[in-house]
C-alpha cells in the first residue's frame, strides 16, 4: 500500500507501455497522454480490495488475475567478500487489461496480461548505478506468474521459489551491463501490511490493496556488473502487492522506506505527499519486532525530516538526499543517507530508488542498519509524470 | 560566343515555327517515352524498398522455415536465453473485399518485441492507447494505414472480411496507422497490421511463426544459427530483400531498353530536324562567316540552338512522362503482382533522379544529333554558298565508306550479342549497334529500290520518274527520313512478332500441360505465393461421382544449398505425367517418373538457364529433415515464372518436409461423365470453403489474359515509337518540300499545275514510305530473332519457338505509306499557296 503513487503510475503507463516505449524521444506528450488516460483507462470489472483477506500462501504469492495491478518487488543491500557495497533492486509488474485469463483463444499468444520488470545495480565503490526495463507479453511462457510453485519470470529475468512455501527464492537477472543470481532465505514469516490486511490508500473504498512482505530474506550469490563477477552476502526485503485501485487527486508524489535495523527490527513506512504540501493521512507503516511480531504505525506516529536534497543532472528532480526518521511511539531515531545520490530509475518514468545506511537508537541503544528508499513525483522536470 | 550572334540565329530558327516545333515534338516525344518507364520502374523499386523497410525494419537476419511456419519454441528459447533483439512474426496474405478486393500482406507482430525493429506506429501516429489495448488484447483487431481507411470510407469500429486460403475471416479495424511522411505512408497500404496471437488464428498458425526478426553481430547470429533446429534457417536480412529485388530486374531492364528505342528514334528526328534548319540557313551562314563569324562559333552557334531546344523539349517531355508514368506505373505494377511478389504502388513517385535523367537524356540526345549537321555548317565557306549539289556529291562519295563501317558495327553488335552472355544492358548495346550499323545500309538500298521503282513506274509517266529520281537526289535527306520511319516500323514488327510467337509457344505449353478437366486453387493463388489448402477437400471432391482421378499439388517456397529461395512443386498422381515436355532428361525418358518417385527432381528451363544446371547435376535442399541432395533427371519447358522451378513427387516432398497441407487440386473426370456436370458437384461439395473452382478453358484463358497484361505496355511503347516516326517522316517531308520551294516554283513556272506537283509530292513521300516499310521487314524480322533467341533466352531462360507472322508485314508497309502519305498532306497544302515570284526569289 506504500506505492500508491507507483501504483497510479504503473496503471497508466504500462497500460500505454509500449506506446510510451515507442515514443521514447518525444516524452512530453507522453506525459500528458498518461494524465489524460487516468480517467479512460477504466477498472471495470476488476475485484476491489475493500474486506481483509484471509492470506492463503503460497498461493498468495502467486497471481492474482482478477486484480488490475501487481508486483514483485525485490530490494536488497549486498556486501563482497572484500567489503564492497553493492544495493540491487529487481521487480516485475503485472497488469491485467481485462479482469481474469484469456482461456477461450486458439493461439497460445492470446492474452490481457502485460508484464514489465525493473532492474537496477547500485555500485557504492565506483559510485555506479545501471538500470534496465523489459516488457513482455503475458504469453507463450515469454512471462508470467504462479504461485505453486513459486515463480515470476520475464524472458530470463526470474524469481522461482526454491521451498515449497517461496519462503526461499531464487533470483535471476541479465543485461548488458550486469547480472545476478540470488539466493534469498527468509528469516522471519510473511507480513501481512495496512489495518486488518487491507492497505488503504485514500479515503474511497475500494482504493486500497493487499500488501505482504519479507521483511528480511538473508541473501548470498553473485552479482556481475561491467564483466566483474562478486561473491556476495546480504539481506534483501520482498515485496508482493495486488490491487485495484484509483488516483488521488491530490497526489503530488511519494517517499517509501525499508530499513532492516542490527537489532533484527524492520520498519516499512510510506508518506504521500500532497499537492499542497501536505502528507496524506493515510500514510501508515508496520513496524517488525525480532520475533516476529508486527505494529501497525499510523501517520502521525511517524515523524520524517529532510536533511539534505540532490538535484538529478538528468532530470533535473530534486530528490531529498538524508533523512531523519523519528517514530517516538516505538522509541526509534534513525539517520538515513543514500549509499550513492543518483540512484535514479531512469526508465519508461523516471523515479528514485536506492539503497540506503542507516544509524541511529532503537530503545535508546545504537543501532546501525540499511534500507531501500524509493521516491517519485520529484523528477518530473522532463516531462514525467508528475502530479 | 556573342549573345547578339545567338539571338540572330534563333530568331532565323524562330522564323520556321514549324520545324522549331517538331525539333522540340520530337525531343519531348523521346523523352516523355524514357521518362515514363523509368517512373514507373522506380516507382515500383521504390515502393518495394518502402515496403521491405516497413516489413523488414531494422533487422539484420530472419530466422525462417518451412512453408508452414515453424515451431515457436524457437523464439521462446531465444527470448528466455536472454537474446531480445528479436521479434516474431506471423505473416501472411490475404484478399479484402472492402480494401477494394487488393491482396494485403497481414502482418502479426507482438507488440513488445516490435521496438528495435519497426516504426509502424511511431511518432505523429495517430494510434492511441484504446486502439492499441484493443489490438492487443481482442480478436481480429487489425490496424491499417488511415489513408486506407479514407480511400474506401472505412473507419475504427468496421469489419474487413480477409479472404484467407479457402476461408472468409472478419477482423475489426480498431485504429488507424499514420506516417508523418507521405512516402512512407504509402507503403503501409498494402499492411494490416495485427497482433500476433490473431495472425496465428486468423492463418490458422497456432503455435507456430513463419519468421523471426533479429538483430544480431555477426558472432551472435553464428552462435544462434548453430543451434537452430533442422529446417530453420538464419539468413541476412539484406539478403532476403535482395532476391526479391532481383526478381524484377530483367523485366525492369527491359522495359527501359524499350523506351530507349523510342529515344533513339526520336534521335534521327532532331538529326533531320536540326540537319535540315542548317541547310535551310546556309546562306544566312555563309553572311556571317563573310563578316568574320569563325567556324568554331557557327559550330558553337548551331549546338547552343540545339541545346535550347533541346531543354525546351526536354522539359515538355517531363511533363509529358509524368502523366503518361501513371500509365505506365498501374501497367508495371499490374506485371509485377501477376508474376513476382504483391507490391502496393498508389502513386507515381516523382523521383527527382529519373527527372534529371531524362532532362539529360534529352539534351545530350539532341546535342548528338547536332553535332554532325553543325560541324557541316561549320565548314561553310566563307565565300560561297555551298551548292545543294556539292552535299549530295559528298554523301554519295562517302557511301562506300558508311557501308564498311556499317558492317563493322553489325559485325561488333552481334559479337556483343553472342557473347554477352546475360547482362541485359550489354545485350541492348548489341541490338542499338546493329541497327544503327542496318541503319547505314538505308542509303545505298534506298538508290537501288529508287532505281527498281523508276524503272517500274517509269512507265506511268515523267512525274513518277521525278519522284523516285527526286528521293535519289536529295538521299542525305530522304535516307534519313527512311531510316527513322523504318526504325520504328522495325522495332514495332520485331517487338510484335516476338510477342506472338511468344503468346503461341506459352498457349502450345498450356494446351500440353493443363490436361485435367478442372482445377481447384483458393482464390489468393498467384505468382511466388504459397498458398494452404486444407488436404481434407481432396477427399470431399474425390467422394464426387464422376471424379476419375486427382492430382494434388504442393507449391512453396525452400532453400537450396547452391541456389538461394525456389520455388518447389510437388506432384502426386499419375494421369498428367506424360504431359510434361522435356527438353533433356538422362536415361530412359519413359522412366523419368518412375525416377522422380525415388527421390530424384526435375527442373523448369529458366531454372536450369539461371543457375547453370542441368540433369546429371544434384540440387542440394535444406529440409525439414536436414540437408538433403536431390539429382536432378530432367529440364522441362516452362513459362509460368521465368524464376523457375522444381518439380518433386509429393510423396519425396513429404518424406522430408512435415507439411501436409496442399496448394491446390486438379480433376480428371471419368470418360462417360459430363465435365460441366461433375464440376458443378465439385463445387457443391467443396462449398463452404472458398475455393476458385477453373475449368480447363477458363485457366487458360486466365494465363492468357495475364500474358497480355504483361505486355501490356510494350505494346504501348509501340504505340509511342509510331507516333515518334510519323513525326520523322512528316518533319523530313516538309523539310524536303521547303527546301525545293525554288526547285518547285521554276516547275510551276514552266508550266507544271497544282495537282501535277501534289501528285508529284504524294508519289516522292509514298515512295519514301514504301521504302521504309520494306527496309523493316527483313530488319524486324531480325529484331525479332534476337529478341527471341538473345534476350528472352538469356535474361528469362525461356525458350521461344519463332511463329512468323504473316499479317504484321502487310501492316508494316500499309503503315508506313499511309504515315508516309498523311505527312505529304502538309507539304501539299503549302504548295497551294506557293507564289512563284517569291518561290523563284529565294536564292
Amino acid at each position: 500500500m506504500r506505492r500508491i503513487i507507483v501504483v497510479i503510475s504503473v496503471l497508466a503507463i504500462v497500460s500505454i507501455a509500449a506506446f510510451f516505449y515507442w515514443q521514447s524521444q518525444q516524452r512530453a506528450p507522453v506525459a500528458t497522454e498518461i494524465v489524460a488516460l487516468q480517467s479512460a483507462q477504466g477498472a471495470e470489472g476488476f475485484a476491489r480490495v475493500t474486506e481483509p483477506r484471509e492470506m492463503q500462501f503460497p498461493q498468495d504469492h502467486g497471481p492474482h488475475f482478477d486484480y488490475q495491478t501487481e508486483w514483485w518487488y525485490y530490494t536488497g543491500n549486498l556486501t563482497a567478500e572484500d567489503g564492497r557495497r553493492f544495493g540491487y533492486q529487481l521487480t516485475f509488474f503485472r497488469r491485467g487489461i481485462s479482469p481474469g485469463v484469456v482461456t477461450a483463444r486458439a493461439s497460445d499468444w492470446a492474452t490481457n496480461q502485460i508484464y514489465f520488470a525493473h532492474f537496477a545495480i547500485t555500485d557504492e565503490k565506483n559510485n555506479s548505478h545501471n538500470e534496465a526495463e523489459i516488457f513482455e507479453r503475458g504469453a507463450a511462457g515469454l512471462a508470467g506468474a504462479s504461485g505453486e510453485p513459486f515463480h515470476v519470470w520475464i524472458d530470463n529475468w526470474s524469481a522461482t521459489g526454491s521451498n515449497p512455501d517461496a519462503s526461499a527464492v531464487k533470483l535471476l537477472a541479465d543485461d548488458a551491463k550486469m547480472a545476478l543470481d540470488l539466493n534469498l532465505n527468509a528469516s522471519k514469516p510473511p507480513v501481512v501490511h495496512g489495518e486488518n490486511g487491507v492497505s488503504q490508500k485514500t479515503e474511497t473504498k475500494g482504493n486500497a490493496s493487499y500488501y505482504v512482505s519479507f521483511t528480511r530474506m538473508p541473501t548470498t550469490g553473485t552479482i556481475r556488473i561491467n564483466g566483474e563477477n562478486f561473491s556476495v552476502t546480504g539481506d534483501s526485503w520482498f515485496d508482493h502487492e495486488w490491487g485495484t485501485t484509483a488516483l488521488g487527486e491530490n497526489a503530488a508524489g511519494w517517499d517509501w522506506f525499508s530499513i532492516q535495523l542490527d537489532s533484527d527490527q524492520e520498519l516499512m513506512f510510506f508518506q504521500i505527499r500532497n499537492k499542497d504540501g501536505s502528507i496524506e493521512l493515510l500514510s501508515s507503516g508496520t513496524l517488525v519486532e525480532a520475533d516476529g511480531s508486527t505494529k501497525y504505525l499510523k501517520r502521525d506516529e511517524v515523524k520524517i525530516s529532510v536533511l539534505d536534497t540532490w538535484t538529478s543532472p538528468v532530470s533535473g528532480g530534486k530528490y531529498p538526499s538524508k533523512w531523519r526518521v523519528e517514530i517516538p511511539s516505538a522509541n526509534l531515531d534513525l539517520t538515513l543517507t543514500p549509499l550513492i545520490a543518483d540512484q535514479e530509475m531512469r526508465v519508461s518514468f523516471t523515479y528514485w530508488e536506492g539503497a540506503v545506511d542507516v544509524k541511529g537508537t532503537s530503545n535508546g541503544k545504537n543501532v546501525r542498519g540499511q534500507g531501500y528508499v524509493e521516491m517519485t513525483g520529484y523528477g518530473n522536470a522532463r516531462g514525467d509524470v508528475g502530479y | 560566343m556573342h549573345l547578339t550572334l545567338f539571338k540572330t540565329i534563333l530568331r532565323d530558327q524562330l522564323h520556321r515555327p514549324w520545324l522549331t516545333l517538331l525539333l522540340i515534338l520530337s525531343v519531348a516525344l523521346g523523352v516523355a517515352v524514357v521518362v515514363a518507364v523509368d517512373l514507373a520502374n522506380a516507382s515500383a523499386t521504390r515502393a518495394f524498398q518502402l515496403s521491405t523497410e516497413v516489413i523488414v525494419g531494422k533487422a539484420t537476419h530472419q530466422i525462417v522455415g518451412g512453408a508452414n511456419g515453424f515451431d515457436d519454441s524457437v523464439y521462446r528459447n531465444l527470448r528466455l536465453q536472454g537474446f531480445r533483439n528479436a521479434a516474431p512474426i506471423v505473416e501472411g496474405y490475404a484478399g479484402a473485399k472492402e480494401l477494394g478486393g487488393q491482396t494485403m500482406r497481414v502482418l502479426g507482430i507482438d507488440l513488445f518485441a516490435e521496438p528495435p525493429f519497426r516504426t509502424y506506429i511511431t511518432a505523429g501516429t495517430n494510434v492511441d492507447v484504446n486502439a492499441l489495448t484493443a489490438f492487443y488484447t481482442q480478436p481480429g483487431a487489425v490496424l491499417i494505414s488511415a489513408d486506407s481507411a479514407a480511400r474506401y470510407n472505412l473507419k475504427v469500429g468496421d469489419t474487413l472480411t480477409l479472404q484467407i486460403g479457402t476461408q472468409k475471416k472478419p477482423v475489426t479495424i480498431v485504429g488507424l496507422m499514420r506516417q508523418p511522411n507521405e512516402v512512407s505512408s504509402r507503403v503501409l497500404e498494402g499492411l494490416i497490421l495485427t497482433d500476433i496471437a490473431s495472425a496465428q488464428e486468423l492463418f490458422g498458425l497456432d503455435g507456430k511463426l513463419t519468421r523471426i526478426d533479429l538483430i544480431a553481430t555477426d558472432e551472435q547470429a553464428n552462435k544462434i544459427a548453430a543451434a537452430l533446429p533442422e529446417g530453420l534457417r538464419l539468413v541476412r536480412a539484406s539478403e532476403q530483400a535482395d532476391t526479391v529485388t532481383q526478381l524484377t530486374a530483367a523485366f525492369q531492364l527491359n522495359l527501359t531498353a524499350f523506351s530507349l528505342l523510342a529515344l533513339a528514334v526520336g534521335m534521327f528526328l532532331i538529326y533531320n530536324t536540326v540537319m535540315f534548319s542548317v541547310v535551310q540557313r546556309r546562306r544566312m551562314l555563309g553572311i556571317l562567316r563573310c563578316v568574320g563569324v569563325t567556324g568554331r562559333e557557327i559550330f558553337l552557334l548551331i549546338m547552343s540552338e540545339a541545346a535550347l531546344l533541346g531543354l525546351i523539349g526536354s522539359l515538355i517531355g517531363l511533363g509529358l512522362g509524368m502523366l503518361l508514368g501513371r500509365l505506365t506505373v498501374a501497367l508495371v505494377t499490374q506485371t509485377i503482382n501477376d508474376l513476382y511478389f504483391t507490391l502496393t504502388v498508389s502513386d507515381v513517385n516523382v523521383d527527382a533522379f529519373s527527372l534529371v535523367k531524362g532532362l539529360l537524356l534529352g539534351i545530350s540526345s539532341a546535342l548528338l544529333a547536332a553535332a554532325l549537321p553543325a560541324y557541316e555548317a561549320s565548314a561553310v565557306p566563307a565565300v560561297t554558298v555551298l551548292q545543294r549539289s556539292d552535299l549530295e556529291d559528298r554523301i554519295r562519295r562517302l557511301l562506300p565508306r558508311l557501308n564498311v563501317i556499317g558492317a563493322v558495327l553489325i559485325v561488333i553488335g552481334a559479337a556483343i550479342l553472342i557473347f554477352g552472355q546475360s547482362n541485359v544492358a550489354l545485350l541492348f548495346g548489341g541490338i542499338f549497334i546493329a541497327l544503327f550499323g542496318l541503319v547505314l545500309y538505308v542509303p545505298v538500298v534506298t538508290i537501288f529500290l529508287m532505281r527498281i521503282a523508276t524503272a517500274t513506274l517509269g512507265r506511268f509517266g515523267l512525274i513518277a520518274r521525278m519522284a523516285s529520281r527526286t528521293v535519289t537526289q536529295a538521299l542525305s535527306r530522304t535516307s534519313v527520313a527512311i531510316a527513322s520511319l523504318m526504325v520504328a516500323v522495325a522495332v514495332v514488327i520485331g517487338v510484335t512478332v516476338m510477342i506472338a510467337s511468344f503468346r503461341s509457344t506459352v498457349e502450345n505449353w498450356l494446351a500440353q500441360t493443363l490436361n485435367a478437366d478442372f482445377y481447384i486453387t483458393t482464390p489468393l493463388a498467384g505468382a511466388n505465393r504459397v498458398v494452404t489448402m486444407d488436404p481434407a477437400l481432396v477427399e470431399k471432391a474425390r467422394a464426387v461421382e464422376g471424379v476419375q482421378n486427382i492430382e494434388v499439388l504442393r507449391s512453396v517456397t525452400v532453400r537450396g544449398l547452391e541456389t538461394g529461395d525456389l520455388r518447389l512443386n510437388a506432384t502426386q498422381g499419375g494421369v498428367a505425367r506424360e504431359s510434361r515436355i522435356f527438353r533433356s532428361y538422362s536415361g530412359d525418358p519413359s522412366k523419368i517418373y518412375e525416377q522422380l518417385n525415388a527421390g530424384a527432381i526435375a527442373i523448369t528451363e529458366p531454372f536450369a538457364n539461371k543457375h547453370h544446371v542441368a540433369e546429371g547435376d544434384t540440387l542440394t535442399l535444406l529440409t525439414d529433415k536436414g540437408a538433403q541432395s536431390f539429382p536432378i533427371v530432367g529440364v522441362y519447358y516452362d513459362y509460368s515464372s521465368d524464376q523457375g522451378s522444381i518439380l518433386m513427387s509429393l510423396d519425396v516432398y513429404r518424406k522430408f518436409w512435415n507439411d501436409p497441407k496442399i496448394s491446390g487440386f486438379s480433376v480428371y473426370v471419368a470418360p462417360s461423365y459430363d465435365v460441366n456436370q461433375v464440376e458443378d458437384a465439385v463445387r457443391v461439395a467443396l462449398s463452404g470453403n472458398d475455393v476458385t473452382v477453373q475449368s480447363n478453358r477458363a485457366l487458360r484463358d486466365a494465363a492468357l489474359v495475364i500474358f497480355d497484361r504483361t505486355f501490356a505496355i510494350t505494346r504501348a511503347l509501340q504505340v509511342i515509337a509510331i507516333a515518334v516516326a510519323f513525326i520523322g517522316i512528316l518533319s523530313a517531308l516538309m523539310a524536303l518540300q521547303l527546301e525545293r520551294t525554288r526547285e518547285l516554283g521554276t516547275l510551276r513556272a514552266t508550266g507544271m499545275t497544282l495537282r501535277q506537283l501534289w501528285r508529284l509530292t504524294l508519289l516522292e513521300s509514298g515512295l519514301m514510305g514504301a521504302a521504309a516499310g520494306i527496309l523493316a521487314i527483313p530488319v524486324g524480322l531480325v529484331l525479332a530473332a534476337i529478341l527471341i533467341y538473345v534476350i528472352n533466352l538469356r535474361s528469362f531462360g525461356w525458350t521461344i519457338f519463332f511463329t512468323s507472322v504473316p499479317e504484321v508485314y502487310v501492316q508494316a508497309l500499309v503503315v508506313s505509306i499511309g504515315a508516309a502519305l498523311i505527312a505529304a498532306i502538309y507539304p501539299m497544302v503549302r504548295l497551294s499557296h506557293l507564289q512563284v515570284i517569291e518561290a523563284l526569289r529565294e536564292e
